[in-house]
């Protein structure tokens, strides 16, 4: 390999087909007169424009129709022209310099062209120089040149993350995986589940439970999760109200004095809400709306006046803070309107909690949250609740579907394959990394295999196949036609 | 006692010929190596201009200019589709300068072959072979052109270096000519260039064995020079095909068949087979008679394809054998890793002291 052009941040290397290199290696760039080491990647392999090149196609495209032969070429140098014809240009990104073994940021010098050696390093000698934090090691699977590849649980605490890809790709199969990987080290964990995708999370793939049984809790909203107008504060009920069933502001302040005469009374029915509304002295318009949202919370299914069927929410928590846990809120084949009222319950009370330090903090995992997490959830998840405890990881397929600033504040990248450019444009806008490197691997990338961007991997993009897990898939598309 | 007949099949598409027929001679190939073994040098520099005139495709251009002495006329003889398909082949030689050692130049000939059998193109590519001319190989290299009856100048002076690079790549013609003449029978045998003997490297006797051989396996040689020297009343020879009706031959009487030691040993035509701007030069053996000569142009018409009056297979030929950039670097990788030179670009002397006007022999880029 040689070196063969710099230009700001990029390096072209010629290479020939022996060198074996590919997409996502990275590749060390060694000038021993200056004792410094420049570590790029190969984001993408390219033809090296040869010259003759286009004659000898064309001369041998004829060949392949038409007219075929043969070569007497005793002294072999027919194998050194082909070694020409394939010679390639390795397009890289400078990721840092190594000055006396000491990684630095830079990439302001000039390596020797006649006198740099090019070789390639291996992903975890590399993760190694930077300094990973090996402590907590969440095994993600395995590198291009089959080492294993953890990351640790610090680089998801506290953070944000994406995980996103196209359909099929296996978001949600790294999203379990990083799900139990946290519970093996004792974290709580609450997962927005849409398609009721996380529900086999406590069994093993054959159908029997697994390790994580009795630490997994599906809640499905109308069945197992139910909750009582009596645990709940009125600052969440409102917030269901407002925003999950839209009551405008006037009928908000009426319901806040019904609510505050109905805890006077320490009556706290949804009979007893319901008459408090009809006999509310208020307009008619504002009764009649304060009525359709009543009858829309009864009809939810998602309250209940027995106190023993209602769900505590804090109780569940409790019992995950020994050996952690995770809440399966599954949404699947539930009503928009009522996946916004349980969302809505969920995040005000999981906020709530945090705030009163009663639980110390939540992994949230959030599938397609952009169906369900209003508009002004987003900044309010990524900027304030984070400092409360709360850190999201969203599993999105329609990448435009998350706000521009979340990509630029995301601590870590899960990318899977993107062949659409739009959906690559979007993704590339994360601040921690260019977006070539984004368009260029992404679009390569097998089914399974993702790219890890970001603070996970220290800023340096590796490409990773997702390890199996042994539990029980649900979530299939349902077929009509079924496979043989 | 019956007398038993011998019976064998025509050979009409005895192809391809096989090397071994071919009688490459070993001492061509051994020279290659020998002459590469022997590199004493420790640079390789690249030729600044790889695919400039010093790549030649072929030197039969280089013919003296014979003038003719008593024109009388010029006869257009039309030609008609002869359908009666024939094989035909066409044989074509490059050579090319790949650069420069402390010692001298190193070259690479490749030549091919291109037959139509069956409505497909085969071709039969030998090489190439790099060859390393130095002063101190020079007599050895000479001797194989002696071996082989290629003349030496009349001064008994060794050529220079470079043109040692052209004659290795006659040599090597003559070889797959003389190989196609022994082993096609009732063909078509293309030939690049024109049937002008008595040169150095192209001496009488060896072309007049060569068209001989062919003639007796009833083939016919066709040359065609796309340049010819040869000009009638001032005018280039093929100007006069210009309004001429294709497919015809012009045939041009006139020509003194000898001037010195040159020697013609065909006659001469300007070939326009299709419509076009294009006419050729085409040379047909002389001993051969016209009907036969004209039949075998007509067979040509009805046998391959005509682009410009040029025919496909001959095309091919020189498609095939001509050097493309990336092998010129391929053959010089090739010298480089067998032979442990180091490769050096020198300075452009022309470019330093003209910059852009620099464009002579060197300049071009």
């Amino acid at each position: 390999m040689r070196l063969y052009k710099k230009e700001g941040n990029s390096l072209e290397i010629l290479s020939f087909p022996n060198d074996e290199v590919e997409k996502g290696d990275y590749l060390l760039v060694e000038d021993s007169n200056t004792n410094r080491k420049l570590i790029t990647q190969v984001i993408d392999v390219q033809f090296a424009s040869v010259p003759g090149l286009l004659e000898e196609l064309l001369r041998d495209s004829t060949a392949e129709e038409q007219i075929y032969g043969n070569n007497f070429d005793p002294l072999g140098v027919s194998s050194h022209i082909n070694h020409i014809q394939d010679a390639r240009m390795l397009i890289c990104k400078i990721r840092g310099t190594m000055l006396n073994d000491r990684l630095r940021a830079s990439s302001s010098w000039l390596p020797s062209r006649s006198k740099s050696g090019i070789t390639k390093i291996p992903i975890n000698s590399l993760l190694a120089h930077v300094g990973v934090n090996k402590s907590l090691p969440i095994k993600i699977g395995e590198t291009k040149d089959d080492s294993p590849l953890n990351i640790t649980a610090h680089d998801l605490d506290g953070r944000l993350n994406i995980i996103t890809g196209k359909k099929g790709t296996g978001k949600s199969h790294l999203s379990k995986l990083l799900v139990l990987g946290l519970v093996d080290y004792s974290a709580t964990v609450v997962v927005l589940d849409l398609n009721g995708e996380y529900t086999g999370l406590g069994y093993s793939a054959k159908g029997g439970g697994n390790e994580y049984s009795d630490r997994v809790c599906v809640l499905s909203p109308g069945a197992n999760f139910r909750v009582s107008l009596s645990k709940m504060d009125l600052g969440v009920m409102l917030k269901i109200l407002v925003h999950a069933l839209a009551l405008p502001g006037t009928s908000t302040r009426e319901f806040k004095h019904i609510w505050k005469s109905l805890c006077q009374q320490g009556k706290f029915t949804l009979q007893d809400l319901g008459d408090a509304i009809r006999k509310s002295s208020c307009n008619m318009h504002v009764r009649d709306a304060l009525f359709s949202r009543y009858y829309s919370l009864v009809n939810s299914g998602f309250f209940t006046d027995n106190e023993e069927l209602a769900t505590g929410f804090e109780k569940l928590f409790e019992k995950t803070k020994k050996d952690g846990g995770v809440l399966v809120i599954n949404l699947k084949d539930v009503s928009s309107v009522d996946r916004q009222i349980v969302l809505e319950y969920t995040l005000g009370s999981l906020v709530k909690l945090l705030g009163q330090w009663k639980i110390k903090s939540v992994f949230l995992f959030a599938e397609e949250a952009h169906l369900y997490l209003r508009e002004t959830y987003w900044e309010d998840i990524v900027t304030r609740m984070r400092h409360f405890g709360l850190f999201t990881n969203f599993v999105t397929n329609q990448p435009d579907t998350i706000k521009e600033n979340i990509y630029r504040q995301a601590d870590s990248i899960f990318l899977f394959n993107f062949t659409n450019e739009r959906d690559l444009e979007t993704v590339s806008k994360a601040a921690r990394v260019d977006a070539e490197t984004v368009k260029s691997i992404a679009q390569e990338l097998p089914p399974h295999h993702c790219l890890l961007i970001g603070n996970a991997v220290k800023d340096f993009p590796v490409m990773v196949k997702v390890r199996a897990l042994d539990i029980k898939t649900m979530g299939q598309t349902r077929l009509f036609f079924t496979k043989n | 006692m019956i007398g038993q007949h011998n019976y064998t099949t025509t050979p009409t598409y005895n192809f391809p010929p096989q090397i071994e027929e071919l009688q490459l001679p070993q001492t061509f190939i051994e020279l290659s190596l020998n002459s590469m073994k022997n590199i004493e040098s420790s640079y390789l520099q690249p030729n600044q201009t790889p695919l400039s005139p010093l790549s030649t495709e072929h030197i039969a251009e280089a013919a003296p200019i014979m003038k003719i002495q008593h024109p009388q006329t010029i006869k257009t003889i039309p030609l008609e589709h002869n359908q009666n398909v024939k094989p035909v082949v066409a044989i074509d030689v490059s050579s090319i300068r790949i650069g420069e050692t402390e010692r001298g130049i190193l070259c690479a000939i490749r030549g091919a072959i291109v037959w139509k059998e069956k409505k497909r193109y085969k071709y039969q590519r030998i090489g190439p072979f790099p060859f390393h001319i130095t002063e101190q190989n020079k007599k050895e290299i000479h001797k194989l052109f002696r071996n082989h009856n290629l003349e030496i100048p009349a001064d008994n002076r060794i050529p220079n270096i470079a043109n040692i690079q052209t004659r290795m790549g006659t040599l090597l013609e003559h070889w797959l000519q003389l190989g196609i003449s022994c082993s096609a029978y009732s063909t078509i045998i293309l030939w690049d260039g024109s049937m002008t003997a008595g040169m150095a490297d192209s001496p009488v006797d060896e072309m007049a064995r060569l068209l001989e051989i062919a003639r007796n396996r009833l083939s016919t040689v066709l040359a065609f020079s796309k340049n010819t020297t040869l000009r009638f009343s001032g005018h280039k020879l093929t100007d006069y095909a210009e309004k001429a009706k294709p497919p015809c031959l012009l045939q041009i009487n006139g020509f003194p068949i000898s001037s010195g030691p040159v020697l013609l040993l065909g006659n001469v035509y300007v070939a326009k087979l299709t419509p076009g701007v294009c006419s050729f030069r085409l040379d047909i053996d002389r001993k051969v008679p016209q009907e036969r000569a004209i039949e075998a142009v007509q067979s040509l018409l009805g046998s391959d394809l005509l682009t410009q009056s040029y025919p496909e297979t001959l095309r091919l030929a020189h498609i095939y054998s001509t050097f493309t950039a990336t092998e010129v670097i391929g053959i010089q990788r090739f010298i480089a890793q067998q032979y442990g030179l180091k490769i050096v670009t020198r300075p452009n002397v022309r470019r330093l002291l003209f910059g852009p006007f620099g464009k002579g022999s060197e300049g071009y880029q």
